[in-house]
């Protein structure tokens, strides 16, 4: 009963906070949760606003640019004053923040960029592009510049998955003693990662390494690569951070990854909202946040 | 004219055959015993799915919901393996072994395909829209499970159901084998099956001639809820991991293996040697493409028009009965 109570005084009620001039109410716009990082970076950001003595909401774009933008026009008309925000399309996104920043309410980009200077009031951005020449520069450096090697992509049209791979080309390709035999898609996807891995190997059965665009993607090459018995023959490369890959790197099973700060992120840019209601205008366009190479030298600090 | 007709009804069995031909002809790496174990290990998931649907789409139905309980029931099995259940109030803890963590997944996926049936009969909502709604909602209760995350490290006993071989085949494939086995007699020799066929063909007259539709109907949604289960207890097992987004888009590769093994949509025509075949010729099109280092975006183009055409070739062939 006391439940029904609550979801009527919403229904009733939900729409005349603006006027009632109570604390300020945040926004957390996240470009997927069907993805365990992007659900840390979220719920990060929600803890952070919470923390800091605001109310905060997640919404979830499910990688969709127009139910994003139902999302924004929601959160504008229903009075919220802050949008931490990870937009799903690099230029599909830029029109949602511009309606938001008419209705004067700030927008803090967090991980992924929106292709404008002018937008977003703040884009706090991990460089995924430098995180992966660091793979790249780990990897030459653990096969000795010399081997075959398959490439496991995350998903097509997805601007992170070609700054990574792009990022790791840049250095891997001027070694012409390591041959890149095969390149598809695995999706972000833990099991389809598997199954891509799972013919690749038989394709191409003389592998030293295979590079792949998440962690989860990681762990299922790896999880196949442990079944076909070549486990000591392949090295597993992969980007993220996540916890059970650097468990894996501090065994000796995987290489190496690339450590991203979801949660710092969020904390800056609940930070950075903060700052803005207490009258902060001059935030920097861009903050990079860095991405740091973790191997078996240095898994004892993650 | 035998002979003709034959070809007809065994045209998807042709196809597989001329695609694997080709395969073996332009890759030396298709025709290995390694790989086609791979293949056979790859398809069980969907296979489990696939002949599941199949007594749903005989009766003129469909389950939307397979890939989403899919999901509901592998996470349900890794976090009973990992976690058991607690029970704070009275101070308790119930550990689970392998066993009756996969039996809870079972009973889960079982209970949520009887529920679609429930609703589709008692209530008369369309099949469609009815296993739409528990897609939505069991990933949706997927996602509170696991709290986004993945459950992972679930022991070397589970991790055998999907990594281990037995009698030289990989344990996946014994275990879609079984359940072939199981609903190829089911609907061909029991008069269930023939309660399904009559169903799907017309159902006013099966009701007329005393078939319990409401009773088969609970029954055929149950099974494909309990078939994906198992798809769910096998993904688990074969990344020692449950995703919280496993099984997304699965319900369309099972759908897809039922259509290309020539069971119709508007039910009481189709067969579980069909689906079985549809299932082989997707896992056979989908490693082969890989094998040849095809790029994503034609893997696409490729599979969506196998599809259509396996469709097309159908109709064609209905006509000309």
């Amino acid at each position: 009963m006391k439940y029904v109570l609550a979801l009527c005084g919403l229904l009733l009620f939900g729409c005349s906070s603006k006027e009632s001039a109570e604390k300020p109410k945040i926004a957390v716009v996240i470009s997927t949760l069907n993805n365990p990082w992007f659900v840390v970076l979220g719920e990060s950001a929600v803890k952070n606003a919470e923390k800091l003595g605001y109310e905060a909401k997640l919404f979830d774009s499910q990688n969709n640019p127009a139910t994003e933008s139902d999302h924004f026009e929601n959160l504008i008309s229903s009075g919220f004053d802050a949008i931490l925000f990870n937009p799903t399309d690099a230029d599909g996104s830029i029109a949602n923040i511009l309606k938001a920043k008419e209705a004067g309410i700030p927008v803090f980009c967090m991980d992924r960029e929106v292709n404008s200077n002018d937008a977003a009031t703040s884009q706090i951005l991990s460089d995924n592009y430098t995180g992966c020449v660091a793979i790249g520069v780990e990897f030459v450096k653990q096969l000795h510049g010399k081997g075959n090697y398959v490439e496991i992509l995350g998903l097509a049209g997805d601007n992170n998955t070609y700054a990574r791979s792009n990022g790791f080309h840049t250095v891997v390709d001027k070694f012409k003693g390591l041959k890149m035999l095969g390149q598809q898609n695995g999706d972000f996807d833990r099991n389809k990662a598997m199954e891509v891995m799972e013919s690749m190997m038989q394709a191409n059965p003389d592998l030293q390494a295979v590079f792949c665009g998440n962690d989860a993607m990681a762990l299922g090459a790896y999880q196949a690569i442990q079944s076909a018995g070549k486990s000591q023959q392949i090295k597993v490369f992969g980007f993220d951070g996540a916890d059970e890959v650097v468990q894996k790197i501090k065994e000796g099973k995987i290489v190496a990854t690339g450590m991203q700060y979801p949660k710092i992120m969020a904390k800056t840019a609940a930070e950075f909202a903060v700052e803005f209601f207490k009258g902060r205008k001059d935030f920097p366009q861009h903050i990079p946040m860095a991405v740091n190479l973790v191997n078996s030298k240095t898994a004892k600090h993650y | 004219m035998i002979s003709s007709s034959i070809l007809k009804k065994s045209q998807s069995l042709i196809a597989l055959l001329l695609l694997m031909i080709v395969l073996s002809i332009v890759t030396d790496k298709f025709l290995t015993a390694g790989n086609l174990w791979n293949v056979l290990r790859q398809i069980s998931v969907n296979m489990c799915l696939s002949i599941g649907m199949t007594l749903v789409i005989l009766t003129a139905g469909i389950d939307l919901s397979v890939g989403a309980v899919l999901g509901l029931s592998g996470a349900i099995c890794a976090g009973l393996l990992k976690s058991g259940i607690s029970i704070p109030a009275m101070d308790l803890w119930i550990g689970f072994t392998v066993l009756g963590a996969i039996v809870a997944a079972i009973t889960v996926g079982t209970a949520l395909g009887l529920f679609n049936g429930w609703v589709i009969t008692r209530f008369s909502v369309p099949p469609f829209v009815a296993t739409l709604s528990m897609l939505t909602v069991a990933r949706g209760l997927t996602f509170l499970y696991t709290q986004g995350q993945p459950i992972s490290d679930l022991g070397a006993n589970f991790e055998k159901i999907g990594a281990a071989w037995f009698l030289g085949v990989p344990v996946p494939v014994w275990i879609s084998a079984l359940f072939i086995l199981v609903f190829y007699v089911l609907t061909t020799k029991t008069s269930l099956g023939r309660f399904i066929y009559a169903i799907g063909g017309n159902e006013k007259a099966a009701q007329v001639s005393g078939v319990p539709i409401q009773k088969v109907k609970w029954i055929v949604y149950a099974l494909s809820g309990a078939m994906a289960a198992i798809g769910g207890v096998l993904v688990t097992s074969r990344l020692n991991s449950a995703q919280p987004n496993a099984g997304i888009n699965y319900e369309l590769d099972a759908i897809a293996a039922i259509v290309i093994g020539g069971t119709s949509l508007s039910g009481g025509q189709g067969s579980v040697k069909g689906t079985i075949i549809g299932a082989i010729l997707i896992g056979v099109l989908n490693n082969g493409l890989v094998l040849l280092n095809v790029s994503p975006f034609w893997q696409q183009v490729v599979k969506g028009l196998v599809i259509l055409l396996a469709v097309i070739v159908d109709k064609m062939n209905q006509k000309a009965k």
